[in-house]
Protein backbone atom coordinates (compact mmCIF):
# COMPACT_ATOMS: atom_id res chain seq x y z
CA UNK A 1 0.00 0.00 0.00
CA UNK A 2 1.00 3.99 -0.45
CA UNK A 3 2.14 6.01 2.48
CA UNK A 4 1.43 9.53 1.35
CA UNK A 5 1.74 12.33 3.82
CA UNK A 6 2.47 16.40 3.37
CA UNK A 7 4.48 18.04 5.92
CA UNK A 8 2.67 21.19 4.88
CA UNK A 9 -1.24 19.85 5.87
CA UNK A 10 -2.67 20.95 9.34
CA UNK A 11 -3.48 17.40 10.05
CA UNK A 12 -0.27 16.06 12.52
CA UNK A 13 1.69 13.76 10.24
CA UNK A 14 1.06 10.94 12.80
CA UNK A 15 -2.75 11.31 12.00
CA UNK A 16 -2.04 11.18 8.57
CA UNK A 17 0.19 7.86 8.81
CA UNK A 18 -2.59 6.36 11.02
CA UNK A 19 -5.42 7.50 8.07
CA UNK A 20 -3.51 5.93 5.50
CA UNK A 21 -3.45 2.28 7.05
CA UNK A 22 -7.32 2.70 7.94
CA UNK A 23 -7.73 3.38 4.13
CA UNK A 24 -5.37 0.62 3.43
CA UNK A 25 -7.29 -1.85 5.44
CA UNK A 26 -10.94 -0.31 4.65
CA UNK A 27 -9.96 -0.88 0.62
CA UNK A 28 -8.72 -4.72 1.50
CA UNK A 29 -4.95 -3.92 0.25
CA UNK A 30 -3.86 -4.71 3.76
CA UNK A 31 -4.96 -8.19 4.87
CA UNK A 32 -5.33 -9.48 8.11
CA UNK A 33 -1.58 -10.62 9.22
CA UNK A 34 -0.10 -8.05 6.33
CA UNK A 35 3.05 -6.77 8.66
CA UNK A 36 3.47 -3.01 8.03
CA UNK A 37 6.72 -1.53 7.07
CA UNK A 38 8.84 -1.25 10.47
CA UNK A 39 8.98 2.06 12.27
CA UNK A 40 12.04 2.86 11.87
CA UNK A 41 12.20 2.03 7.91
CA UNK A 42 9.10 4.05 7.35
CA UNK A 43 10.00 6.67 9.43
CA UNK A 44 13.47 7.12 6.90
CA UNK A 45 11.80 6.60 3.63
CA UNK A 46 9.20 9.31 4.42
CA UNK A 47 11.79 11.20 6.00
CA UNK A 48 9.33 12.08 9.48
CA UNK A 49 10.44 11.35 13.14
CA UNK A 50 10.36 7.43 14.32
CA UNK A 51 8.28 9.19 17.35
CA UNK A 52 5.54 10.40 14.72
CA UNK A 53 5.21 6.45 12.84
CA UNK A 54 5.52 5.06 16.84
CA UNK A 55 2.76 7.63 17.61
CA UNK A 56 0.84 6.62 14.67
CA UNK A 57 1.08 3.08 15.09
CA UNK A 58 0.00 3.24 18.99
CA UNK A 59 -3.14 5.02 17.53
CA UNK A 60 -4.24 2.02 15.33
CA UNK A 61 -3.02 -0.35 18.37
CA UNK A 62 -5.86 1.51 20.34
CA UNK A 63 -8.16 0.94 18.02
CA UNK A 64 -7.71 -2.20 17.80
CA UNK A 65 -6.40 -2.36 14.45
CA UNK A 66 -3.07 -3.66 14.67
CA UNK A 67 -1.24 -5.42 17.11
CA UNK A 68 2.61 -4.45 18.15
CA UNK A 69 5.33 -7.26 19.00
CA UNK A 70 8.25 -6.36 20.80
CA UNK A 71 11.03 -7.43 17.66
CA UNK A 72 7.87 -8.74 15.12
CA UNK A 73 6.92 -5.00 14.01
CA UNK A 74 3.46 -4.46 13.64
CA UNK A 75 0.92 -6.37 12.04
CA UNK A 76 -2.75 -6.35 11.08
CA UNK A 77 -4.94 -7.92 13.37
CA UNK A 78 -7.16 -10.80 12.14
CA UNK A 79 -10.05 -9.30 13.66
CA UNK A 80 -9.68 -5.50 12.24
CA UNK A 81 -13.23 -5.32 11.34
CA UNK A 82 -13.28 -2.77 7.53
CA UNK A 83 -16.99 -1.92 7.74
CA UNK A 84 -16.64 -1.03 11.63
CA UNK A 85 -13.78 1.08 10.51
CA UNK A 86 -15.65 2.79 7.51
CA UNK A 87 -18.18 3.98 10.66
CA UNK A 88 -15.64 4.80 12.95
CA UNK A 89 -13.71 6.96 9.96
CA UNK A 90 -17.92 8.33 9.35
CA UNK A 91 -18.22 9.23 12.85
CA UNK A 92 -14.41 11.01 12.89
CA UNK A 93 -15.37 13.25 10.45
CA UNK A 94 -18.87 13.98 11.96
CA UNK A 95 -17.08 15.23 15.44
CA UNK A 96 -14.73 17.28 13.62
CA UNK A 97 -17.48 19.08 12.07
CA UNK A 98 -19.50 19.39 14.40
CA UNK A 99 -16.63 20.50 17.02
CA UNK A 100 -16.17 23.05 13.78
CA UNK A 101 -19.61 24.19 14.47
CA UNK A 102 -19.13 24.74 17.79
CA UNK A 103 -21.81 22.01 18.78
CA UNK A 104 -21.05 20.08 22.44
CA UNK A 105 -21.20 16.18 23.37
CA UNK A 106 -24.91 16.19 24.19
CA UNK A 107 -26.01 17.94 20.51
CA UNK A 108 -24.17 15.75 18.68
CA UNK A 109 -25.43 13.00 20.17
CA UNK A 110 -29.34 14.54 19.90
CA UNK A 111 -28.38 14.92 16.50
CA UNK A 112 -27.22 10.96 16.01
CA UNK A 113 -30.16 10.13 17.86
CA UNK A 114 -32.36 12.09 15.15
CA UNK A 115 -30.66 10.14 12.46
CA UNK A 116 -32.79 7.30 13.53
CA UNK A 117 -35.21 6.62 10.97
CA UNK B 1 -12.59 -27.69 -21.24
CA UNK B 2 -14.60 -30.33 -21.93
CA UNK B 3 -11.09 -31.92 -24.04
CA UNK B 4 -8.93 -31.25 -21.59
CA UNK B 5 -11.14 -33.37 -19.10
CA UNK B 6 -11.30 -36.09 -21.31
CA UNK B 7 -7.35 -35.60 -22.06
CA UNK B 8 -7.09 -36.27 -18.24
CA UNK B 9 -8.89 -39.27 -18.05
CA UNK B 10 -7.15 -40.44 -21.16
CA UNK B 11 -4.26 -40.26 -18.81
CA UNK B 12 -5.96 -43.27 -16.88
CA UNK B 13 -6.11 -45.92 -19.69
CA UNK B 14 -2.37 -46.85 -19.29
CA UNK B 15 -3.11 -47.24 -15.48
CA UNK B 16 -5.79 -49.69 -16.51
CA UNK B 17 -3.62 -51.43 -18.36
CA UNK B 18 -0.98 -52.15 -15.83
CA UNK B 19 -3.82 -53.06 -13.07
CA UNK B 20 -5.66 -55.29 -15.45
CA UNK B 21 -2.24 -57.14 -16.28
CA UNK B 22 -1.88 -57.75 -12.87
CA UNK B 23 -2.77 -61.65 -12.79
CA UNK B 24 0.81 -61.92 -15.11
CA UNK B 25 2.41 -62.03 -12.34
CA UNK B 26 1.08 -65.40 -11.07
CA UNK B 27 2.85 -66.78 -14.03
CA UNK B 28 6.15 -64.84 -13.63
CA UNK B 29 8.95 -66.09 -11.56
CA UNK B 30 9.81 -63.92 -8.34
CA UNK B 31 12.03 -62.01 -10.45
CA UNK B 32 12.05 -60.73 -13.71
CA UNK B 33 14.27 -59.09 -15.93
CA UNK B 34 14.02 -55.71 -15.98
CA UNK B 35 17.13 -54.75 -17.30
CA UNK B 36 19.27 -54.49 -21.37
CA UNK B 37 21.77 -53.39 -23.41
CA UNK B 38 21.23 -53.58 -26.46
CA UNK B 39 19.95 -56.94 -27.94
CA UNK B 40 21.83 -58.57 -26.04
CA UNK B 41 20.28 -61.17 -22.87
CA UNK B 42 18.94 -59.29 -19.68
CA UNK B 43 21.49 -57.79 -17.38
CA UNK B 44 19.37 -56.68 -14.98
CA UNK B 45 16.62 -58.34 -12.38
CA UNK B 46 13.78 -56.76 -10.02
CA UNK B 47 11.44 -58.38 -7.51
CA UNK B 48 8.33 -58.86 -9.88
CA UNK B 49 5.44 -57.50 -7.32
CA UNK B 50 7.86 -54.57 -6.90
CA UNK B 51 8.81 -53.55 -10.53
CA UNK B 52 4.60 -54.52 -11.13
CA UNK B 53 3.83 -51.69 -8.19
CA UNK B 54 6.43 -49.16 -8.90
CA UNK B 55 4.86 -48.89 -12.66
CA UNK B 56 1.56 -48.81 -11.38
CA UNK B 57 2.24 -45.96 -8.84
CA UNK B 58 4.10 -43.75 -11.34
CA UNK B 59 0.43 -44.47 -13.63
CA UNK B 60 -1.34 -42.99 -10.26
CA UNK B 61 0.92 -40.21 -9.65
CA UNK B 62 0.74 -38.80 -13.41
CA UNK B 63 -3.22 -39.89 -13.54
CA UNK B 64 -3.83 -38.24 -10.30
CA UNK B 65 -1.77 -34.85 -11.49
CA UNK B 66 -3.46 -34.33 -14.19
CA UNK B 67 -6.98 -34.59 -12.96
CA UNK B 68 -5.60 -31.94 -10.70
CA UNK B 69 -4.55 -29.68 -13.38
CA UNK B 70 -7.66 -30.14 -15.10
CA UNK B 71 -9.49 -29.09 -12.24
CA UNK B 72 -7.55 -25.98 -11.04
CA UNK B 73 -8.13 -25.04 -14.56
CA UNK B 74 -11.52 -25.29 -15.03
CA UNK B 75 -12.02 -23.26 -11.54
CA UNK B 76 -14.44 -20.20 -13.34
CA UNK B 77 -13.30 -17.29 -10.61
CA UNK B 78 -10.23 -16.37 -12.54
CA UNK B 79 -9.91 -13.53 -15.42
CA UNK B 80 -10.01 -14.49 -19.04
CA UNK B 81 -6.58 -14.06 -19.28
CA UNK B 82 -5.85 -15.65 -16.21
CA UNK B 83 -8.28 -19.01 -17.19
CA UNK B 84 -6.60 -18.76 -20.21
CA UNK B 85 -2.94 -19.24 -18.91
CA UNK B 86 -4.39 -21.84 -16.70
CA UNK B 87 -5.72 -23.74 -19.62
CA UNK B 88 -2.43 -24.02 -20.96
CA UNK B 89 -0.21 -25.25 -17.97
CA UNK B 90 -2.43 -27.20 -17.56
CA UNK B 91 -2.79 -28.52 -20.81
CA UNK B 92 1.35 -29.39 -20.60
CA UNK B 93 0.60 -30.68 -17.14
CA UNK B 94 -1.92 -33.28 -18.84
CA UNK B 95 -0.02 -33.93 -21.80
CA UNK B 96 2.86 -34.80 -19.60
CA UNK B 97 1.26 -37.06 -17.41
CA UNK B 98 0.15 -39.16 -19.88
CA UNK B 99 3.57 -39.56 -21.50
CA UNK B 100 4.93 -41.16 -18.41
CA UNK B 101 1.36 -43.16 -17.15
CA UNK B 102 1.91 -44.68 -20.62
CA UNK B 103 5.47 -44.76 -20.51
CA UNK B 104 5.36 -46.94 -17.77
CA UNK B 105 2.81 -49.08 -18.48
CA UNK B 106 4.98 -49.84 -21.51
CA UNK B 107 7.87 -50.90 -19.44
CA UNK B 108 5.76 -53.33 -17.11
CA UNK B 109 4.20 -54.68 -20.63
CA UNK B 110 7.28 -54.91 -22.55
CA UNK B 111 9.24 -56.50 -19.91
CA UNK B 112 6.58 -58.98 -18.46
CA UNK B 113 6.04 -60.59 -22.23
CA UNK B 114 9.72 -60.17 -22.95
CA UNK B 115 9.88 -63.35 -19.73
CA UNK B 116 6.44 -64.70 -20.17
CA UNK B 117 7.58 -65.32 -23.95
CA UNK B 118 11.09 -67.14 -22.65
CA UNK B 119 11.51 -67.63 -19.28
CA UNK B 120 14.53 -69.08 -19.70
CA UNK B 121 16.54 -66.32 -21.89
CA UNK B 122 14.31 -63.31 -22.16
CA UNK B 123 15.11 -60.84 -25.01
CA UNK B 124 13.77 -57.15 -25.24
CA UNK B 125 13.74 -56.88 -28.73
CA UNK B 126 11.30 -55.65 -30.69
CA UNK B 127 9.11 -55.39 -27.10
CA UNK B 128 11.10 -51.79 -26.45
CA UNK B 129 8.08 -50.62 -29.02
CA UNK B 130 5.89 -51.09 -26.25
CA UNK B 131 7.59 -48.68 -24.13
CA UNK B 132 7.73 -45.93 -27.36
CA UNK B 133 4.26 -46.68 -28.05
CA UNK B 134 3.49 -46.20 -23.95
CA UNK B 135 5.27 -42.42 -24.08
CA UNK B 136 3.75 -41.79 -27.39
CA UNK B 137 0.29 -41.69 -25.45
CA UNK B 138 1.32 -38.33 -24.69
CA UNK B 139 0.74 -37.15 -28.38
CA UNK B 140 -2.50 -38.84 -28.06
CA UNK B 141 -3.07 -36.71 -24.92
CA UNK B 142 -2.44 -33.91 -27.01
CA UNK B 143 -4.75 -34.27 -29.58
CA UNK B 144 -7.37 -34.65 -27.47
CA UNK B 145 -6.53 -31.82 -25.77
CA UNK B 146 -6.59 -29.52 -28.32
CA UNK B 147 -5.02 -26.46 -29.32
CA UNK B 148 -4.18 -24.16 -26.72
CA UNK B 149 -6.48 -21.00 -26.40
CA UNK B 150 -4.37 -17.69 -27.73
CA UNK B 151 -4.07 -14.97 -24.95
CA UNK B 152 -5.03 -11.77 -26.13
CA UNK B 153 -4.35 -9.98 -23.26
CA UNK B 154 -5.04 -5.99 -23.75
CA UNK B 155 -1.95 -3.95 -23.35
CA UNK B 156 -1.38 -1.81 -20.04
CA UNK B 157 -1.44 1.53 -20.42
CA UNK B 158 1.15 4.13 -19.55
CA UNK B 159 1.50 4.65 -16.04
CA UNK B 160 1.71 8.67 -15.23
CA UNK B 161 3.63 9.68 -12.72
CA UNK B 162 2.58 10.33 -8.96
CA UNK B 163 2.32 14.29 -9.00
CA UNK B 164 3.50 15.39 -5.22
CA UNK B 165 3.99 18.17 -3.89
CA UNK B 166 7.20 19.61 -2.77
CA UNK B 167 6.23 18.81 0.67
CA UNK B 168 5.19 15.86 0.32
CA UNK B 169 6.51 12.13 0.85
CA UNK B 170 5.43 9.18 0.00
CA UNK B 171 6.75 5.29 0.49
CA UNK B 172 5.10 2.18 -0.97
CA UNK B 173 5.36 -1.44 0.61
CA UNK B 174 3.77 -4.55 0.21
CA UNK B 175 4.14 -8.43 0.84
CA UNK B 176 4.29 -11.07 -1.85
CA UNK B 177 3.20 -14.56 -0.74
CA UNK B 178 3.53 -16.98 -2.59
CA UNK B 179 2.11 -20.79 -1.14
CA UNK B 180 2.86 -22.61 -4.13
CA UNK B 181 6.67 -21.61 -4.42
CA UNK B 182 6.48 -22.68 -0.80
CA UNK B 183 4.61 -25.96 -1.45
CA UNK B 184 6.67 -26.99 -4.44
CA UNK B 185 9.21 -26.46 -1.57
CA UNK B 186 7.94 -28.81 1.22
CA UNK B 187 7.50 -31.39 -1.37
CA UNK B 188 11.45 -31.74 -3.06
CA UNK B 189 12.42 -32.04 0.71
CA UNK B 190 9.47 -34.27 1.62
CA UNK B 191 11.02 -36.33 -1.66
CA UNK B 192 14.42 -35.61 -1.27
CA UNK B 193 13.78 -37.22 2.98
CA UNK B 194 12.27 -39.57 1.74
CA UNK B 195 14.71 -41.13 -0.37
CA UNK B 196 17.32 -40.23 2.11
CA UNK B 197 15.62 -42.54 4.42
CA UNK B 198 15.22 -45.35 1.86
CA UNK B 199 18.56 -45.53 -0.43
CA UNK B 200 20.66 -42.33 -0.12
CA UNK B 201 21.56 -40.98 3.65
CA UNK B 202 24.01 -38.38 1.98
CA UNK B 203 20.76 -36.80 1.27
CA UNK B 204 19.84 -35.91 4.47
CA UNK B 205 22.61 -33.04 3.58
CA UNK B 206 20.48 -31.79 1.15
CA UNK B 207 17.03 -32.44 2.05
CA UNK B 208 16.75 -29.31 4.24
CA UNK B 209 17.90 -26.97 2.05
CA UNK B 210 14.42 -26.28 -0.05
CA UNK B 211 12.45 -25.90 3.17
CA UNK B 212 14.84 -23.31 4.13
CA UNK B 213 14.67 -21.77 0.93
CA UNK B 214 10.99 -22.03 0.44
CA UNK B 215 10.78 -20.09 3.77
CA UNK B 216 13.26 -17.39 3.56
CA UNK B 217 11.41 -16.96 0.43
CA UNK B 218 7.56 -18.02 1.06
CA UNK B 219 7.38 -13.80 2.01
CA UNK B 220 8.91 -11.12 0.22
CA UNK B 221 8.78 -7.31 1.39
CA UNK B 222 8.87 -5.28 -1.93
CA UNK B 223 9.35 -1.49 -0.96
CA UNK B 224 9.28 1.32 -3.33
CA UNK B 225 10.42 5.00 -1.52
CA UNK B 226 13.01 7.49 -2.12
CA UNK B 227 15.67 4.90 -2.20
CA UNK B 228 14.52 2.80 -4.86
CA UNK B 229 13.25 -0.41 -5.37
CA UNK B 230 13.77 -3.12 -2.88
CA UNK B 231 13.14 -6.59 -2.58
CA UNK B 232 13.48 -8.26 1.01
CA UNK B 233 13.03 -11.79 1.68
CA UNK B 234 10.81 -12.11 4.44
CA UNK B 235 11.60 -14.35 7.44
CA UNK B 236 15.10 -13.03 7.54
CA UNK B 237 14.60 -9.96 6.67
CA UNK B 238 17.61 -10.16 4.31
CA UNK B 239 17.47 -7.16 1.15
CA UNK B 240 18.40 -9.51 -2.08
CA UNK B 241 17.86 -6.48 -4.69
CA UNK B 242 18.38 -3.19 -4.51
CA UNK B 243 17.69 -0.61 -7.40
CA UNK B 244 18.50 2.58 -6.22
CA UNK B 245 16.04 5.19 -7.30
CA UNK B 246 18.75 7.18 -9.42
CA UNK B 247 19.14 4.04 -11.49
CA UNK B 248 15.42 3.99 -12.38
CA UNK B 249 14.70 5.57 -15.98
CA UNK B 250 10.80 4.75 -15.70
CA UNK B 251 8.55 2.31 -14.27
CA UNK B 252 5.71 0.97 -15.96
CA UNK B 253 2.85 -1.96 -15.33
CA UNK B 254 2.79 -4.96 -17.37
CA UNK B 255 1.77 -8.52 -18.38
CA UNK B 256 4.55 -10.82 -17.54
CA UNK B 257 4.92 -13.86 -18.96
CA UNK B 258 6.85 -16.74 -16.94
CA UNK B 259 8.16 -17.84 -20.87
CA UNK B 260 9.45 -15.20 -22.11
CA UNK B 261 11.42 -14.23 -18.43
CA UNK B 262 13.24 -17.72 -18.31
CA UNK B 263 10.77 -19.45 -15.89
CA UNK B 264 9.64 -18.90 -12.41
CA UNK B 265 11.75 -17.58 -9.28
CA UNK B 266 14.47 -15.51 -9.13
CA UNK B 267 15.42 -15.33 -13.19
CA UNK B 268 18.77 -13.82 -14.99
CA UNK B 269 18.93 -13.51 -18.66
CA UNK B 270 21.17 -11.10 -20.61
CA UNK B 271 19.66 -7.48 -19.88
CA UNK B 272 17.43 -8.35 -17.73
CA UNK B 273 16.43 -10.10 -14.25
CA UNK B 274 13.14 -10.77 -12.28
CA UNK B 275 11.66 -12.58 -9.45
CA UNK B 276 8.20 -14.05 -11.26
CA UNK B 277 6.38 -15.85 -8.27
CA UNK B 278 3.82 -16.20 -11.18
CA UNK B 279 2.40 -15.54 -14.61
CA UNK B 280 0.24 -12.55 -14.54
CA UNK B 281 0.66 -8.65 -13.68
CA UNK B 282 4.11 -7.27 -12.90
CA UNK B 283 6.20 -4.33 -11.95
CA UNK B 284 8.69 -3.65 -14.65
CA UNK B 285 11.85 -0.94 -14.30
CA UNK B 286 13.47 -0.04 -17.22
CA UNK B 287 16.93 1.02 -15.79
CA UNK B 288 19.17 3.97 -16.75
CA UNK B 289 21.83 1.43 -18.07
CA UNK B 290 19.71 -0.21 -20.59
CA UNK B 291 18.71 -3.35 -18.47
CA UNK B 292 15.23 -4.42 -17.22
CA UNK B 293 14.29 -5.45 -13.69
CA UNK B 294 10.62 -7.11 -13.41
CA UNK B 295 8.86 -8.35 -10.56
CA UNK B 296 5.31 -10.70 -10.41
CA UNK B 297 2.59 -8.49 -8.43
CA UNK B 298 -1.33 -7.50 -8.04
CA UNK B 299 -1.23 -3.82 -8.09
CA UNK B 300 2.07 -2.56 -10.21
CA UNK B 301 0.44 0.71 -11.25
CA UNK B 302 0.72 1.98 -7.63
CA UNK B 303 4.33 1.89 -7.10
CA UNK B 304 5.14 2.63 -11.03
CA UNK B 305 3.01 5.79 -10.21
CA UNK B 306 5.22 6.32 -7.40
CA UNK B 307 8.57 5.78 -9.16
CA UNK B 308 7.81 7.65 -11.90
CA UNK B 309 6.71 10.20 -9.34
CA UNK B 310 10.14 10.18 -6.93
CA UNK B 311 12.44 9.76 -10.51
CA UNK B 312 11.13 13.09 -11.96
CA UNK B 313 11.08 15.05 -8.97
CA UNK B 314 14.71 13.63 -8.24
Amino acid sequence: MLFRVDVAAAEPLADQIAAQVRGGIMRGELAAGERLPAARELAEVLDVNLHTVLRAYGQLRDEDLIELRRGRGAMVRGDADAARLRLAELARDFVREARRQGLGETEMLEIVKGARP
Amino acid sequence: MRRLWTAAAAVWLPVVVTAATAGWRDELPERIATHWSGSGPADGWSSTTGFWLAMLVAGLVSGIAALAAAATATRSNAQPADRVRRMAAARGVVIGAASVSGGAAGVWVATATATLADPADPRLGWRFGWFVLGMAWGLAAWLIAGRTPEIDVPAEPPVDALDLAPTERAAFSTTLRSNLMFGLMLATSAVLAVTALLTQPVLWLAAPIPLLLGLVFARIRVTADRRGLRLVAGLAGVPFKRIPLDQIRTAEAAEINPAEWGGWGYRVLPGRSALVLRGGRGLVLHLRDGRRFAVTMDDPRTPAALLNGLTANH
